[in-house]
């Protein structure tokens, strides 16, 4: 009961205090506003990718003339793949201006293909978005700061330490009720206009829930280093910058050194060789005796072994089966290329346990489908669609199936991860 | 004159004196040159294997055996985009940009593998580079020198007996004001080292004086931004808390909210949208592997006259060729305005996210930064440019040796058998048509002049606050 | 339980010290101090700068521990329950800080709330009277008030917590003469009802006027202790006389 007057003590005795008031306005602001323009662009995005759909299809359409054969159908029937944003994606958007979201793609060596990138000015990527992860990481420890720092410093300096001490009796509890009752203020201001904006775009509640967890526990443990640095009987001044030092150091020089040291420490191969390499065994297959290229196929694919290589004339069979081989050349250097990306993805995520703005930022982003890994999943299913596409037409072609419009119809859908 | 001085040293006096004043430009020298040094290593290792790179895709290219040219329109090159000299200060761009470009016939490929697809991901303040540290930083170290000069004075009463022996408010703002500046040239001498590394690499004089300028310029603003707020508040720390909020609000918050707004303000179309758009116009342009297409209708005719024959067989030079050079040129002019199209686009993205550097001097300080260094979006453009017209160029003058060099019999039955096969070649010297291809930077005047819209922004912030400085300085009272 | 000496005759002292000793960052500030305050007693500790007053009082709320020697409130030792002691004490800094952005009601509720009391509107209006604060005053912001009016505030908070003993640290400083004899006719009137009193203060003439006992403080050693007689008060130039050579100047030294 005492506990509980206390706190109604302080809310309404910190509800005076301007300066917070000031602070709660704006962090309540800001939050808006990262959220607003999270949803927007999320809504952006959809409509991207309904206007991408509807734009493949008329091309497909338009091109629709052309296909006279299996092979012809193949080579000019592109497909759009794409990673929609999820129902949390508002809150943080990611890798999404970095890592490209969207592939336009058809049956030729696959390689050539799934490293272009569609995405948006680097300009506008090199600064960053200010969305709710970006705003909850790094800003707002830095509002608990200012909020924070001179606690006691201030009282002290206006002559009311010893005063409040000697009324209050038990001092511990009261400075850090103070605390409390000033993160808790910022933490509603954020889980408010977070749970607000989660309503209006749909998202899972779990994920709400989620997502307001952590962002609890990483204003606690702001609270609690605030809490401990500001009792250092030192001046305001000197409490500020060391609490600063702090956030610069977990905030900025921990993630640059611990990137350039995974960096150094997972090399992947540059990805300029795996192209050159498809590139080269496409080309060179043009001079090389067909059955070294058919054999490298049959390899992979001993089902169509039975087939009956006609040797001079262009043919689509040995069209694709160099396309196919070009891509099972590359495959080596393709999956270390991705390992080496998964690799330093995983200590990245070890090593942000030591730097929590980093850990929060990317925890929002897992739960948002907004990382790397989501980045390298949408790969992979753009991947196992291009290997649909040639499990639907590799029959077509080895066993001379007629070529009939009507059966496209059949071809593979791309079904986007969620 | 002398009281200026002398208020000067005295303010030296205390910082040298306060343990706090000389951590923090202890933490900001170490933090400065680690940066550098590490920056410094990335980029010379990035360049070294980036031209490594460029000279083996140029060795592999002329290597090619004999080969019907049109196979090696389609063979392709690479090319890489080598740092610019000062990307040892600021890689800007640099690292959230493709890296390699693949160049072919009848298309423009994306520049493809940016660093920041591979690195390990930490968000974006983790890309510190000294760029980064002189625009966050260095602003941090003023304020936290700066923030008690005038207010210090006040809360220990000794503001009242300055004032009283006769010094003017205008002078002992610029006596403090002289202080804070004397040591802003010091946090920028870390710069020069950075930029005598570049100036060994082949960068000029006159983009090493430009970025101290700029940098000098954007820190001044903080110096008076400091200098005013100290002079207004009374108490030393809620000029501190006050500081430390308009370092926030400038250096990571409205930077972030302008991108928001410009984005949604003003869209640019993505890659795959454009090329859509794009399909339905090439379309008109016929197929230039067809020279039966009807396009080609009249450029076959107007040849045939030209050189009094009936039949394209009996031309003295490659009907196919000379197609597939005719649709290349039509292509290209295509492709061309398409891309240019997208480049403005993103330049007046940029334009319009740069229009909020009056909401914040660290807008203008990076664009300005990254142009004279040569990593800014012009730059980006620069190379794609650059690839375009190499491209251009290795495939017509592919096309040209097609026209010239095979005959359009051999040509056209270079499918019935292995020996035709054989005889549709041309010989491989052939392909020294490909140039050596070094990425340069743009000369300094013009580097300077795309961003002269930002230089005058940062001078618009730096007479608004100092005119602001001086009308507090004339009211200046204990 | 440890249990301390104690002397016979101070057993039933509200405020007592025994020897004590404290040390701040390396220096020694009081070199063994032992005194007592009787429950009703006025007693004023009076020293130049640095004698170790504002010491003294501060470890009798337990903000300093005693590196050696006994502090006691009500007869049970400060440093082992900083708390309870805490809450027998009213305590008033030496420039009566009070939250500026808050009015003088505002201030006296937020204070009581923090010692676990509370008041209503009459009684603080009570308490305010008592002190004389102007009523059109109280709904004013701190800071607009003037030095003598914070005071008020902070001896009606003092009133209303209605504890048994008061410190007081440099109560009068700053306040204009009559306000001082105003302060000190309350504070007479505080202790004739059974509060006990201390302060600390250089001004040898009020502390004649007001206090029952007078401790005089040099260079944290008790040097003489002077005791009122009856009705009588304390001479004020026998004070004056061992205070000036306590600090070092003569008495007879004319101002230059």
């Amino acid at each position: 009961m005492s506990t509980f007057n206390a706190l109604m003590r302080e809310i309404k005795f910190t509800a005076r205090d301007r300066t917070v008031v000031f602070w709660m306005v704006t962090v309540l602001g800001l939050s808006a506003i990262s959220l607003a323009f999270g949803l927007a662009e999320v809504k952006h995005q959809q409509a991207t990718i309904q206007q991408l759909l509807d734009a493949n299809q008329q091309e497909r359409d338009a091109e629709f003339e052309k296909l006279k054969d299996w092979g012809s159908a193949a080579y000019y029937t592109f497909h759009l793949t794409y990673d929609a944003p999820s129902d949390f994606a508002f809150a943080a958007l990611g890798q999404r201006d970095v890592q490209p979201w969207k592939h336009r793609i058809r049956m030729l060596a696959l390689e050539g293909q799934i490293y272009e990138r569609d995405v948006g000015n680097p300009s506008i990527a090199l600064i960053g978005r200010f969305d709710f992860a970006f705003f909850t990481a790094f800003i707002v420890p830095l509002v608990l700061i200012i909020l924070l720092y001179d606690l006691r410093a201030s009282e002290k300096t206006a002559g009311r330490y010893n005063l409040l001490e000697a009324t209050v009796g038990q001092s511990s509890s009261f400075w850090f009720l103070r605390a409390a009752v000033r993160s808790g203020a910022l933490f509603l201001c954020l889980i408010a206009t977070l749970f607000i904006a989660g309503m209006i775009a749909g998202t899972a509640v779990s994920k709400l829930l989620l997502a307001g967890l952590w962002v609890l526990i990483y204003i606690i443990f702001w609270t609690v280093i605030c809490f401990f640095i500001a009792a250092w009987r030192k001046p305001g001044s000197v409490i500020l910058m060391t609490l600063i030092t702090v956030w610069v150091s977990t905030a900025v020089i921990l993630p640059a050194l611990s990137r350039l040291a995974i960096d150094k420490l997972v090399p992947v191969p540059p990805g300029a060789d795996i192209l050159m390499m498809q590139r080269e065994t496409v080309n060179d297959a043009w001079d090389l005796p067909r059955e070294t290229t058919m054999n490298a196929f049959f390899e992979e694919h001993p089902q169509w072994s039975d087939y009956q290589q006609v040797e001079s004339s262009f043919e689509w069979q040995w069209y694709y089966a160099f396309q196919q081989v070009g891509d099972q050349k590359t495959r080596d250097l393709s999956t270390a290329y991705q390992n080496g990306r998964l690799q330093r993805a995983d200590i990245a995520a070890w090593v942000s346990l030591l730097a929590p703005p980093s850990l929060l930022e990317r925890s929002l982003q897992a739960l948002a489908n907004t990382d790397l890994n989501t980045s390298i999943d949408y790969e992979e299913s753009v991947r196992a669609y291009h290997a649909a596409l040639r499990e639907f037409y590799y029959p077509k072609f080895f066993l001379n199936q007629p070529f009939d419009k009507a059966l496209l119809k059949n071809l593979p859908k791309f079904e986007p991860n969620q | 004159m002398k009281s200026i001085l002398l208020i000067a040293a005295s303010e030296w006096r205390y910082w040298l004196r306060s343990h706090l004043a000389l951590a923090a430009a202890l933490i900001f020298f170490v933090l400065i040159i680690a940066v550098s040094v590490l920056t410094a290593a990335r980029m010379e290792a990035e360049k070294h294997a980036r031209s490594h790179q460029q000279a083996e895709a140029e060795e592999t290219f002329l290597a090619q055996p004999d080969r019907h040219p049109h196979r090696m329109v389609h063979y392709g090159h690479y090319l890489f985009r080598t740092p610019a000299p000062l990307s040892i200060f600021d890689p800007g761009l640099d690292t959230v940009t493709g890296q390699s470009i693949f160049l072919e016939g009848h298309r423009q490929n994306t520049v493809m593998f940016a660093e920041s697809s591979a690195s390990a991901d930490f968000g974006g303040l983790s890309w510190l580079s000294p760029a980064l540290v002189y625009q966050l930083f260095a602003p941090l170290v003023i304020i936290l020198l700066g923030h008690g000069c005038i207010s210090r004075e006040r809360e220990s009463s000794v503001l009242t007996p300055l004032l009283a022996m006769g010094i003017s408010g205008h002078q002992l703002i610029l006596g403090k004001a002289l202080a804070l500046v004397s040591f802003t040239v010091l946090l920028l001498l870390p710069l020069i080292a950075s930029g005598a590394i570049a100036l060994a690499n082949g960068e000029s004089v006159v983009a090493l004086l430009s970025l101290f300028g700029v940098y000098g310029a954007y820190l001044l603003i903080w110096v008076i931004l400091t200098l005013l707020i100290s002079a207004t508040l009374s108490k030393r720390s809620t000029a501190l808390g006050a500081m430390t909020g308009l370092w926030i609000g400038f250096c990571l918050v409205l930077p972030s909210i302008a991108v928001n707004i410009t984005t949604d303000a003003k869209t640019v179309a993505g890659k795959i949208e454009t090329d859509l758009t794009m399909l339905s116009d090439l379309r008109k342009l016929g197929d230039g592997h067809n020279a039966n297409d009807p396009a080609f209708q009249q450029l076959r005719a107007d040849l045939l006259k030209q050189h009094d024959v009936e039949r394209i067989e009996d031309l003295p030079v490659n009907f196919r060729g000379v197609v597939a050079m005719a649709s290349e040129e039509k292509l290209t002019k295509v492709l061309n305005e398409y891309a240019e199209s997208r480049m403005l686009a993103e330049l007046q993205q940029e334009q319009h996210l740069l229009d909020y550097g009056l909401l914040t001097p660290v807008l203008a300080i990076a664009s300005a930064s990254r142009a004279i260094a040569g990593t800014d979006l012009a730059h980006y453009h620069h190379f794609q440019r650059e690839a375009e017209a190499v491209r251009f160029d290795f495939v017509q003058g592919l096309n040209r040796a097609h026209v010239e060099e095979l005959s359009y019999e051999n040509d056209i039955n270079r499918n019935k058998d292995e020996a035709s096969w054989q005889r549709a070649r041309i010989d491989a010297s052939n392909w020294q048509v490909l140039e050596k291809f070094e990425f340069q930077t743009t000369n300094i005047s013009e580097r300077v002049s795309t961003v002269s819209s930002s230089i005058q922004m940062l001078l618009l912030w730096m007479l608004i606050a100092f005119g602001a400085l001086l009308w507090r300085g004339g009211k200046i009272k204990p | 339980m440890f249990v301390y000496p104690q002397h016979s005759g101070f057993n039933a002292m509200k405020l007592q010290t025994h020897s004590l000793h404290i040390t701040r960052s390396g220096k020694e500030i009081l070199k063994g101090i032992t005194f007592a305050v009787d429950t009703g007693e006025v007693y004023a500790l009076l020293g130049g700068n640095g004698a170790g007053k504002s010491t003294t009082l501060l470890s009798f709320l337990g903000f300093l521990s005693p590196s050696s020697g006994t502090i006691q409130v009500n007869n049970k030792d400060v440093t082992s329950d900083v708390a309870s002691a805490r809450k027998m004490i009213a305590y008033l800094p030496e420039s009566a800080s009070l939250y500026e952005h808050l009015n003088a009601r505002e201030n006296i509720e937020y204070f009581l709330q923090l010692a676990g009391t509370s008041a209503n509107k009459n009684d603080i209006d009570a308490a305010l009277d008592r002190v004389s604060l102007a009523a059109e005053a109280r709904l004013r912001k701190l800071r607009d008030y003037s030095k003598g009016m914070r005071q008020k505030v902070a001896i009606a908070l003092a009133i209303l917590r209605d504890t048994d003993v008061l410190l007081l640290d440099e109560p009068t400083s700053g306040l204009d003469p009559s306000a001082i004899d105003e302060f000190h006719q309350l504070i007479r009137s505080l202790a004739d009802s059974g509060k006990t009193i201390l302060m600390v203060t250089h001004d040898v003439y009020g502390a004649c006027q007001v206090a029952d006992k007078i401790g005089l403080l040099r260079n944290g050693t008790l040097v003489g202790e002077f005791t009122a007689q009856g009705e009588e008060s304390i001479d004020t130039e026998t004070v004056h006389k061992a205070f000036s050579s306590s600090i070092g100047t003569s008495s007879h030294a004319e101002p230059a």
